[in-house]
């Protein structure tokens, strides 16, 4: 599938609708792009200043989301997509959620940034430090390849992304244990510990929503539902039809 | 080779998706039609189920009336026209020698287009069919005549005056009444050939409706211009291209996830 037979509808409207579509979804991915880049470095440098940014552009990302639902419905109202238009519709929708979602959850760790600055601890004092970074950048990098999937219609690196995501999982256990001793043995503030365990989990919460995106991207261009099928089928069918 | 798809394993949930558990009503193979020597339908092959809706969509042209005409042999009526392959009604050879058309158009009856109501009452409309089965007893005929206005959906609003002329009613009306008219003589399969493209949109979620009803006890074929209709009314549909079945399996497959492009290019609009 190329991303010129959606331009390529009798319809001139229908095709300026859909290119719109593909170009708010790129437009809100970007903003979400620029928040977890944003969110890495206000914890690396401890910027509260930079944190807030992050809050703010939050509800910039939420009216993306809205923007996208409506010309997604006003598609559906008046121009009766089906096949690929359709799907591309359904998935608009759902990328929009996951993207809106990836913004609430980078704003928790510019919280941190901000919480850690008023409790006068360094963040990279904490426990789990490393790997909030580690995790959060990783999500970023996840985003990245999801968007430019979308962008070229392309899955090549679909299977990259779903192996990142186990990662992210196996990293947060070892970063929550790391925290867990931190609440035994540190002398750190447990409000400090405890805004530590949010961002952690929030920060892989990005990376579930990259994995979700991977999959609407899949069904946009294969027609084919992959969520809640096991990673070892998935990976065999994304090398079918990458061959 | 043929883009033919017959009900290709769409795994959708990892299950092919087939007519495995449907019941046969009609049979059609390696179907061929030419008028004189312009060839109209090209190899068609497919199976018709029972008790289902299945919709004929595709570009004027491309042969999907024609192909509905051939299931009551509505084409012998032209000349020029010459038909090979096998057709089948529950079995029965619809193009044997020893068939007799009349008896064949009161199993497959007809709705078409432009409601063509008699210039009668709305009560001799549809006790017309049985009329000429020779039934006249009037307790028969009263009964049959109900259900099958019942049926489409039209009794409630013609109770009180069965014996004013049908042309008076409105064009919803008539074709309902068309319907009724051809379901009163219990057909096993009807055929609609575009039945609600001279009706309003009320009018036309109407006979939807009906059509969805009436499956309970008929096979329904439709042909229909209107793409989102197929997509509302049918259980299956079949996308005619230039005298070939191109892809025909079960109508959700095919709005969401057609298997060949030339399905798609037609149901989205786009240049093929």
């Amino acid at each position: 599938m190329e991303r010129t037979e959606f331009k390529s509808h009798i319809s001139e409207q229908l095709n300026r609708n859909l290119e719109d579509l593909f170009n708010q979804v790129l437009e809100m991915g970007g903003l979400i792009e620029r928040q977890l880049e944003n969110a890495v470095t206000a914890v690396q440098n401890a910027d509260v200043k930079l944190a807030k940014q992050v809050l703010k552009l939050d509800k910039v990302i939420n009216n993306e989301e809205l923007e996208i639902d409506r010309l997604c419905a006003r598609v559906l109202a008046r121009q009766q997509p089906t096949a690929s238009d359709l799907r591309l519709i359904i998935i608009a929708i759902r990328i929009a959620v996951d993207l809106e979602r990836m913004g609430d959850e980078v704003v928790k760790t510019a919280k941190l940034v901000i919480k850690m600055d008023e409790e006068g601890v360094a963040c990279h004092t904490l426990p789990g430090f490393s790997s909030l970074l580690e995790i959060t950048t990783c999500a970023n990098s996840m985003l990245k390849k999801v968007l430019n999937a979308f962008a070229r219609l392309d899955l090549s690196e679909v299977m990259d992304v779903m192996d990142d995501e186990e990662r992210m999982d196996e990293t947060l256990k070892s970063a929550l244990a790391e925290v867990t001793e931190g609440f035994k043995t540190s002398d750190l503030p447990p409000e400090c510990l405890l805004e530590m365990v949010y961002s952690l989990k929030a920060s892989e919460r990005v990376t579930d929503h990259a994995a979700n995106i991977a999959e609407s991207i899949v069904y946009l261009v294969k027609g084919q539902e992959v969520r809640n099928i096991d990673p070892e089928k998935l990976a065999e069918y994304l090398q079918s039809v990458t061959e | 080779m043929s883009e033919q798809n017959i009900n290709v394993a769409l795994d959708r949930d990892h299950r092919s998706l087939s007519l495995e558990n449907e019941k046969v009503a009609m049979e059609v193979k390696d179907w061929n039609l030419y008028y004189g020597s312009k060839q109209a339908l090209k190899g068609i092959n497919m199976i018709v189920p029972e008790n289902r809706v299945t919709a004929f969509i595709g570009p004027s042209g491309c042969g999907k009336s024609t192909l509905l005409r051939c299931f009551n042999r509505m084409n012998d009526l032209i000349d020029i026209v010459r038909v090979e392959g096998q057709m089948t009604l529950h079995g029965d050879d619809v193009y044997a020698k020893e068939m007799n058309v009349a008896s064949l158009r009161r199993r497959v009856g007809m709705v078409f287009q432009k409601p063509n109501p008699f210039p009668k009452s709305i009560y001799e409309n549809v006790a017309y069919g049985l009329r000429l089965q020779g039934i006249s007893d009037k307790n028969v005929l009263d009964e049959t005549v109900e259900w099958a206005l019942k049926g489409a959906g039209l009794w409630d609003e013609v109770k009180d005056r069965l014996n004013e002329n049908a042309l008076g009613m409105s064009g919803g009306q008539q074709q309902r009444l068309c319907i009724a008219r051809a379901i009163a003589i219990k057909p096993e399969v009807l055929l609609l050939d575009e039945p609600t493209s001279a009706l309003d949109p009320i009018s036309t979620l109407a006979i939807e409706e009906l059509i969805f009803e009436l499956k309970k006890e008929f096979t329904i074929l439709i042909v229909t211009h209107n793409m989102q209709q197929a997509a509302r009314v049918s259980d299956y549909t079949a996308f005619m291209y230039m005298g070939e079945l191109i892809e025909y399996t079960d109508t959700d497959s095919l709005f969401t996830n057609p298997q060949v492009k030339r399905t798609e290019d037609y149901i989205t609009g786009r240049y093929g």
